[in-house]
């Protein structure tokens, strides 16, 4: 099978890289675009120069304690986002990783974030990696760590995270699941754990949860002044890089840039027609669909569950305990609905559709996504109980851009907006307005 | 089949009593007794602790019909698991009225979702929800045992009623008895000609998890007597194992007994999980349930480590001296799913063929995989005749 359409790490590397430059130069983009996007180019950097600058590389999936990679010298490898710059940097490699996963008899129905590694480990070129770490949540597919890890020679380690983390005794054992991750990296990586530089990751990650909550308040405002181009920002600092001052610093410039659109009446387009959740996860499918709704309908992303914190998220309880810190984040932590009742995530959608003033919602039901496939309809019922908001479900892969025609996505959308324009709550809110 | 299923009279009473599906005789019996029934979905919950809570647990399925959806997949969308859109559209369709309570865990995600469907548009006198652990250590142990131990404090509040260590004692003596007495009709499927076909053994699993456990015991003593007592045999060409997802619809195993071959054992947590270890009285009982639960039965497919799993597939494929295994896994299981590329591999290092079927669960063996199946036996003919000792 041809493994000529893959993209590698390198080659990840110099396209963004050039990617950036472009950016830089294309006019009516917000500033922060730039730094966005050299963001991830640092990011991918650092797994490409690990090697050679004596780190080590961790391919991990959510709720993972970065933090304490950053303390030891391992650099992430978050495999839900090699999916996605490998779809946007170069629409053919997904599907053609996909292909070979399927060579190798994994089903297609299991998510293609990890048949996407499935593949390209298959195909030697998923980035040299020194373990797989993982913890229960947020899907069953987790399992693929252990069983690709098997297959492939990387040792690798589990946090088992209680269902329900919310009691004293769950806390403890998911913070002594934090010291067993410490003890394996400590384990093969020679290094012991320097419990200073820690406390000084966890001050950093911390800092980044102050800025994503700003600009989520910055977010409310009508006209919205995030616009597509950044959308997927603050996700991108929050799962990437926390524990970075590299992080802190882009959300500190995209803070400052909404605060001055806001101080100067701009928003994402001239007329804001509509504002729109995400009540699943963004169109990391499309990367280009949510310019083209701002453009076509006026539509605007105002937010999306996976980055949304709980409450003020106020995770620091004890400066001098950054494990039970890091610990208790979870209870608040972005995307940590995933691995919770359906309520649970619906409580969060609708939290977000009220305080970001929405007027609709769009659920992506991931193909591979387990998680997904139960959650759609009560999600949207919660939303229209509550606040009367209407949810289109859009039946789509995650990452594979094949799945389903663009056609098809904007003839919904067409008449999804068409339904909501015409609702009587719609009218409401703008009369309100 | 060779044996009707009523040739057999323990069996026949067993199914008499659980039917009709789900709200059977046995169900109509407990509740015109006041009693309460508890729903359950997958295999670590400890049906001892509901017993002992003096209510009947019931394991939540579909059955030896295929069902027809209409409804559920508004609410769980057709990329997933179909025993779980079976589960629903039985509530929809009202089948599971008799249900006083549910309990489920976090085993597998597509459980999580279903248990929140119930939460919220039909929200049972009694809902709870344990945690699955995915590791196999002390750790998972403990972590297991707190979420037991939340759960008893629940069910007694609910039922008012504190009910002690010796009563969870009472209940693991009953849960062991059943186990070992369905060992021993595993240990009797090793016979060079079985006294029991695949498909009348898994209707003695389902039997277990639809009636009282007593009630189940006597009726498995009765019914290994029988066996012993007729000589009952079965006589086939090949000998099979079953793999991968939980089946319920008998039929289908029926239909590969239809050809000339008799399933000896199974890989299924309604099968030889049920069936296997028991709960150590020496322990406290509510740790001994933890440990049972998490360390004491076969690796499963849940499990994050799950390479224990496929060797116990390879040795039990030795100990029943199977000719080969039919791996049939509902779609849209994300665990089977990656348990696959390494399951043939290992099978195939072990020399043991394999036979993998996709299916949509509780659907009957249609022509396709009818036609699959007598390739895969005529293949296993060709095996055989190419081992036989040539004569003369």
């Amino acid at each position: 099978m041809s493994t000529d359409n893959l993209i590698a790490a390198d080659e990840l590397a110099k396209q963004i890289k050039m990617a950036v430059e472009g950016i830089k130069k294309k006019p009516g983009l917000m500033k922060s675009t730039a730094a966005s996007m050299e963001l991830v180019h640092k990011y991918v950097e650092r797994i490409v120069t690990a090697k050679d600058e004596g780190k080590w590389v961790a391919t991990h999936g959510t709720q993972q304690p970065l933090e304490i990679y950053e303390a030891m010298g391992v650099r992430g490898l978050f495999i839900e986002f090699w999916g996605v710059i490998s779809d946007a940097v170069k629409l053919e490699s997904v599907p053609a990783a996909l292909n070979i996963s399927a060579s190798t008899g994994t089903p297609g129905e299991v998510c293609s974030f990890f048949r996407n590694m499935d593949g390209l480990l298959h195909a030697g070129k998923w980035p040299k990696t020194d373990f797989m770490l993982y913890a229960t949540s947020s899907c069953d597919n987790v399992k693929a760590y252990h069983t690709l890890g098997r297959r492939y020679g990387i040792p690798s380690f589990g946090m088992e995270r209680p269902y329900l983390p919310y009691t004293p005794k769950a806390l403890e054992h998911w913070k002594n699941e934090h010291k067993r991750l410490i003890a394996f990296l400590e384990e093969k990586t020679g290094t012991k754990l320097d419990y200073d530089r820690l406390k000084e990751t966890v001050r950093l990650s911390y800092r980044l949860t102050e800025l994503s909550l700003e600009i989520d308040r910055l977010a409310r405002h009508v006209p919205c002044p995030l616009s597509a181009e950044c959308f997927g920002g603050v996700l991108l600092a929050l799962r990437l890089m926390p524990g970075t001052q590299e992080a802190v610093d882009f959300l500190t410039e995209l803070r400052d840039e909404m605060q001055e659109r806001v101080d100067n009446g701009i928003g994402a387009v001239e007329d804001e027609r509509f504002r729109v959740i995400w009540s699943c996860f963004t169109p990391f499918w499309d990367p280009t669909l949510l310019d083209f709704m701002q453009k076509k309908y006026g539509a605007v992303s105002v937010g999306e569950v996976l980055a949304n914190w709980r409450g003020e998220a106020n995770w620091i309880l004890d400066p001098d305990d950054p494990l039970g810190n890091l610990a208790y984040r979870t209870q608040l932590a972005p995307g940590n609905c995933q691995y919770a009742s359906s309520q649970d995530w619906a409580s969060n959608v609708v939290d977000q559709a009220r305080r970001l003033k929405a007027d609709g919602a769009i659920f992506n039901n991931n193909w591979g996504c387990k998680q997904a496939s139960g959650l759609g309809r009560l999600v949207g019922d919660e939303l229209m109980r509550h606040c009367k908001v209407p949810s289109v479900t859009l039946n789509v892969d995650v990452i594979d851009s094949t799945f389903v025609s663009r056609a098809e996505i904007e003839g919904q959308l067409d008449n999804f907006f068409e339904m909501i324009e015409g609702s009587k709550a719609y009218q409401e809110r703008k009369v309100a307005a | 089949m060779n044996a009707p299923l009523n040739t057999l009279k323990a069996l026949s009473e067993m199914q008499r009593l659980t039917s009709p599906f789900p709200e059977s005789v046995a169900v109509k019996d407990w509740k015109a007794a006041g009693g309460q029934v508890v729903g359950w979905f997958n295999p670590y919950i400890p049906e001892e602790i509901i017993h002992a809570a003096g209510m009947l647990p019931f394991e939540m399925t579909g059955d030896n019909e295929p069902v027809q959806m209409h409804g559920a997949e508004a609410y769980i969308y057709a990329n997933s698991c179909s025993k779980i859109r079976t589960c629903w559209q039985l509530q929809l369709d009202g089948k599971y009225k008799f249900l006083d309570g549910l309990v489920s865990s976090s085993m597998c995600d597509q459980d999580k979702r279903l248990y929140s469907l119930f939460e919220y548009y039909n929200k049972l006198p009694y809902m709870d929800m344990l945690y699955a652990p995915r590791k196999r250590d002390e750790e998972a142990v403990q972590l297991y045992l707190s979420d037991l131990q939340d759960f008893r404090d629940r069910l007694a509040l609910y039922r008012w009623h504190r009910f002690s260590d010796a009563d969870i004692a009472k209940s693991i003596k009953v849960y062991n008895r059943g186990r070992e007495l369905m060992r021993q009709l595993y240990e009797l499927r090793k016979r060079d000609r079985p006294p029991v076909a695949g498909a009348e053994a898994l209707e003695v699993s389902k039997a277990a998890v639809r009636m009282p456990r007593e009630r189940f015991n006597e009726l498995m003593e009765q019914l290994l007597d029988e066996i012993e007592r007729t000589g009952r045999e079965i006589e086939k060409a090949r000998r099979l194992m079953v793999i991968g997802s939980d089946l319920h619809n008998a039929n289908q195993m029926a239909a590969l007994e239809s050809l000339n071959a008799v399933v000896v054992v199974d890989e299924m947590d309604i099968g030889i999980r049920r069936a296997w270890g028991q709960v150590d009285t020496q322990l406290p009982p509510m740790e001994a349930l933890a440990r049972y639960y998490v360390m004491g039965r076969p690796i499963d497919k849940h499990n994050w480590i799950s390479d224990g799993r496929l060797e116990f597939i390879g040795e039990l494929a030795a100990q029943y001296n199977v000719d080969g295994i039919v791996s049939q896994d509902v779609r849209f299981c994300t665990y089977n799913g990656w348990d696959k590329f390494d399951l043939k591999k290992q099978m195939q290092e072990r020399d043991i063929p394999m036979l993998q079927i996709d299916l949509e669960y509780g659907h009957p063996a249609g022509a396709q995989m009818k036609i699959r199946v007598e390739a895969f036996l005529e293949m296993l003919e060709g095996r055989a005749r190419a081992t036989e000792p040539v004569a003369g």
